[in-house]
């Protein structure tokens, strides 16, 4: 339990530090070739244009959210080969593994014939696959908005651009209609969402920023400060969240911290506790965000009751 | 280089270490031919005036000329071809074939870019030979005895086949057999004209020189021949003991005809 | 397995054609070596072989040998059997430079555009890596004011190493994002060289090795001591230099090709100083070669060990020569 809160923690970590590039629009290209079979343009967080001659039928993907945003689009069965940390939906368990982003293994990629590698930018595997001609994009979502575009770039790339826009247009309004949901006592409260021990937390730049803040609530991290930044635990305790938001092994452990006792939030038990499984939709930058929403209504719906 | 100029000569040396005048106004010639044995009590200035003497340390006042030319004035490689120096107990150790560290001997000659010529081969062979270090010369110099080591070291000397050779306590840690024959190769350079100078603790074998300077104090307190009775005194007035210094024999320790002396405290 | 001296020449001889000999055995198994076990179907995956494992294995070969021979440099400048090429700060010299130059792509990416910043990430993490390794050792030469002391040389690499690092905490904390792509980029692995990287790599190793060479009979005089190799007219100071310059190199060119590879500079001139008794000329371009033996050897052993999987090679170098050093230690006990 403990053992698995601090791999999901680290995954986590991971999915969400390693892009670099994602203020500007990774927009997709219209295709404008005038032959027969026209071909697909797609632009990465690299800036980079992808052509493919034909939507992707072999698809490789190195990240859990890639993995997770292809299932959503209908693409799963295109799926040839995922990296150690994907695990939603449960058909890709079935895949070969491939290692993770610092480890990935060129070999076997490349003998999986894929023709289209979803990776991140600090991938040092794209250097390789851009070299043997493997059409690989860098895709790391930070925001709502990146997460719209990479749903759109990989749609494009299905080759249905519209169901793109469609499965945006889902999780968008299934985030309306949970913020419908918030209870009043609760709009507003500023939260600490805390993504890994050290600690990082969740700021208000972060898609889960962007979800807590459409749900109307606070954040303690401004968006100044970064997607993820690492903070003081002292500004934690300074900045006395009105509610705590992490996995469940971190909450547990948080009343040990020098000071923690201190946090009203923590004393009054306003905190959301998440298990491994759920708090992996809330921390992957992908459609499972729609649930990931529900998830913390439900939670903020309850804490509102316990008041009472 | 100047003809009439002896091989080495240092006029007026003052050093200055932390304070202490460690070297005062020495000066000192080193003939060719000629063996000169340097004793005096711990701190007396022996190994700073080698190592100045060698060129390894600048004196902060004084001059030092090779065979009349400013020691300062030679470039390094020059200078390493014209002086040979030992060090003192060297730190030499490691994985390297006493025939290598033998070799290195020879780099003032070949220099760092070049490799060793037949004729550096032979000095090595030769040197390896008047030391007695033939026998190990394939042997990793870690792995040999103190004696053996030393005599290696004092090959590598050897093959520089420098006018000046400074040695800095030869004979320590050796056994009497092995003393007598570092003495061996030292007349033997000698015979070849070297200028010879060696620190030396032992008064005995130091008596066995063609010539002995007396140091105490960063000066020069007494310079003469062995059966000198002024030197016998100036080293009983150093070492501050009374020591006999008596004649004993007729055969020098090459086995030429000439009176050995034997130092011993006084009883 | 001591070779015995008993010509001159003709151990290191033999022991030269033993490392070809071992090499040229590692690259073919290293062609064989598949992601699905042993394969020697060439023909049918020309591709994975030409262009996957053939310059993985080559360039795995190569960066151990820069290490080898970085190795056996530091041990022979310090006279320190235990020296290793990192010591001189150029780790935490790379780790600063790839952070930077993740940190500026981030800032960048917000400021001046994706494209730009892309640009930059793609040249920059190679080149950022070597140019921060060879700043590292320029710096502690700068705080050591020379190579004249090694002591004071050795300090100072403690001292840059501790305060690069530091700074990368630094600059990490400042953009976490920095973090993530610091622990990728350097974490030792010969999964990703490509023919681009093996050229570098040998394009390096041809140029340092002869030059260390030739001045090698100068760390042969300093066996004898600092004094006794300035009797001998080595001129020390631009020796020095020259060799800590190749050596800085070296491993420059290795770290950002393969990230840190643990224990291969090392192991690599012990395992030849034990072998046989040589010179430093040979023994340097013998420590290359074991090196190249050594990491290749560790690469494939990586890469069939838990075959379809993979480790990460730097793991198992560190384990190997975690081994080694421990027989050794206690064979000189016993």
């Amino acid at each position: 339990m403990q053992a698995a809160g601090v791999r999901t923690a680290g995954t986590v970590l991971a999915a969400a530090t390693v892009g670099l590039c994602m203020a500007a629009a990774p927009a997709m290209i219209p295709a404008t070739a005038a032959t027969t079979a026209p071909a697909i343009d797609l632009v990465d967080d690299r800036s980079r244009t992808v052509r493919l001659a034909t939507p992707a039928r072999r698809i490789v993907s190195l990240l859990p959210s890639s993995t997770e945003t292809v299932c959503a689009l209908g693409g799963c069965d295109r799926l040839v080969g995922v990296d150690r940390f994907s695990n939603w939906p449960p058909q890709v368990e079935r895949l070969p593994r491939l290692g993770g982003l610092e480890d990935a293994q060129v070999e076997r990629i490349v003998a999986l014939k894929p023709d289209l590698v979803l990776a991140t930018s600090s991938a040092r595997v794209l250097e390789r696959l851009d070299a043997l001609r493997i059409p690989a994009l860098a895709l790391e979502p930070k925001t709502l908005d990146d997460i719209r575009r990479a749903l759109e770039v990989v749609a494009t790339a299905l080759g249905d651009p519209a169901a793109g826009q469609a499965e945006w247009h889902r999780l968008s309004a299934r985030i309306d209609a949970a913020a419908r949901r918030v209870p009043p006592s609760m709009r507003g409260q500023r939260a600490y969402f805390e993504v890994s021990s050290a600690p990082h937390a969740a700021g208000a730049g972060s898609f889960v920023g962007d979800v807590l803040a459409r749900l109307g609530m606070g954040n303690i991290v401004p968006a100044s400060m970064g997607a993820f930044p690492k903070l003081s635990p002292e500004y934690i305790v300074r900045a006395q969240p009105q509610v705590i938001l992490a996995s469940d092994a971190a909450l547990r452990e948080m009343p040990k911290r020098p000071g923690w006792p201190a946090l009203s939030a923590l004393r009054d038990r306003r905190t959301c506790a998440f298990l491994p499984n759920a708090y992996d939709t809330l921390v992957r930058p992908g459609p499972r965000l729609a649930e990931a929403a529900d998830l913390l209504v439900e939670c903020l719906r309850t804490l509102d009751e316990a008041r009472r | 280089m100047n003809g009439t100029a002896p091989p080495l000569q240092a006029r007026g040396i003052g050093v200055t270490l932390g304070g202490v005048r460690v070297l005062d106004e020495v000066s000192i010639a080193l003939p060719a031919g000629c063996w000169t044995a340097i004793v005096g009590p711990n701190g007396a200035g022996k190994s700073t005036l080698l190592s100045v003497l060698a060129g390894l340390r600048r004196p902060d006042h004084g001059q030092v000329s090779v065979g009349g030319d400013p020691i300062e004035a030679l470039a390094a490689r020059e200078r390493a071809r014209r002086i040979a120096w030992l060090a003192q107990q060297g730190e030499a150790d490691g994985e390297l074939a006493v025939r290598e560290i033998v070799a290195l001997g020879r780099l003032p000659h070949h220099g760092l870019f070049g490799a060793p010529g037949a004729n550096d081969q032979r000095a090595i062979d030769l040197a390896l030979e008047a030391a007695g270090a033939t026998a190990f010369g394939r042997r990793r110099l870690g792995e040999l005895s103190g004696g053996e080591r030393q005599r290696a070291l004092l090959a590598r000397v050897l093959a520089v086949q420098a006018p000046v050779v400074l040695l800095d306590e030869p004979t320590t840690h050796l056994d009497a057999p092995h003393q007598r024959a570092v003495l061996c190769c030292i007349t033997g350079l000698v015979r070849q004209h070297a200028a010879v100078a060696a620190v030396l603790h032992d008064l005995t074998l130091a008596l066995a020189a063609d010539r002995v300077v007396v140091m105490d104090q960063g000066r020069i307190r007494a310079t003469g021949s062995p059966g000198d009775p002024a030197l016998h005194a100036a080293i009983e007035a150093v070492f501050e003991q009374a020591i006999v210094i008596e004649p004993i024999g007729r055969t020098g320790v090459d086995g030429t005809a000439g009176t050995r002396w034997v130092a011993v405290p006084a009883p | 397995m001591r070779v015995k001296s008993g010509r001159d020449g003709g151990s290191t001889l033999r022991f030269a054609l033993l490392l070809t000999a071992a090499s040229a055995a590692l690259l073919l198994a290293g062609l064989a070596a598949g992601s699905d076990g042993w394969s020697l179907a060439w023909t049918d995956e020309w591709m994975l072989v030409s262009e996957i494992r053939a310059p993985r294995s080559i360039g795995a070969w190569l960066a151990g040998a820069l290490l080898g021979f970085a190795g056996a440099v530091a041990q022979g400048l310090f006279r320190n059997p235990l020296a290793d090429p990192y010591l001189l700060g150029s780790a935490a010299g790379a780790g600063l430079g790839v952070v930077l130059v993740l940190a500026a792509g981030g800032a960048a990416g917000a400021s001046i555009g994706l494209a730009a910043a892309g640009a930059l990430l793609q040249a920059g993490l190679v080149g950022a890596a070597f140019a921060g390794a060879l700043c590292g050792v320029g710096l502690t030469l700068l705080l050591a004011r020379g190579a004249a002391r090694p002591m004071s040389l050795l300090l100072c690499g403690v001292v840059v190493g501790v305060l690069l690092t530091a700074l990368s905490d630094l600059v990490m904390l400042a953009s976490p994002e920095a973090m993530r792509g610091k622990q990728i980029f350097l974490l030792g692995s010969t999964g990703f060289l490509g023919w681009t990287s093996t050229a570098v790599l040998a394009a390096v190793l041809a140029a340092v090795l002869p030059a260390a060479m030739r001045v090698s009979r100068a760390l042969d005089a300093l066996v004898l001591g600092e004094a006794s190799a300035r009797s001998l007219g080595v001129p020390l100071q631009q020796v020095r230099l020259l060799l800590v310059g190749t050596m800085a190199m070296a491993t420059g060119a290795a770290v950002a090709q393969a990230g840190l590879i643990a224990f291969v500079g090392l192991v690599a001139p012990h395992l030849v100083r034990r072998c046989l008794s040589v010179a430093h000329g040979p023994q340097l371009a013998l420590s290359a070669m074991a090196g190249g033996v050594l990491l290749l050897a560790s690469d494939i052993a990586a890469r069939t060990l838990v075959a379809p999987q993979e480790l990460p090679v730097g793991v198992l170098t560190a384990v190997l020569g975690g081994i080694y050093l421990l027989a050794l230690l206690h064979r000189r006990q016993a």
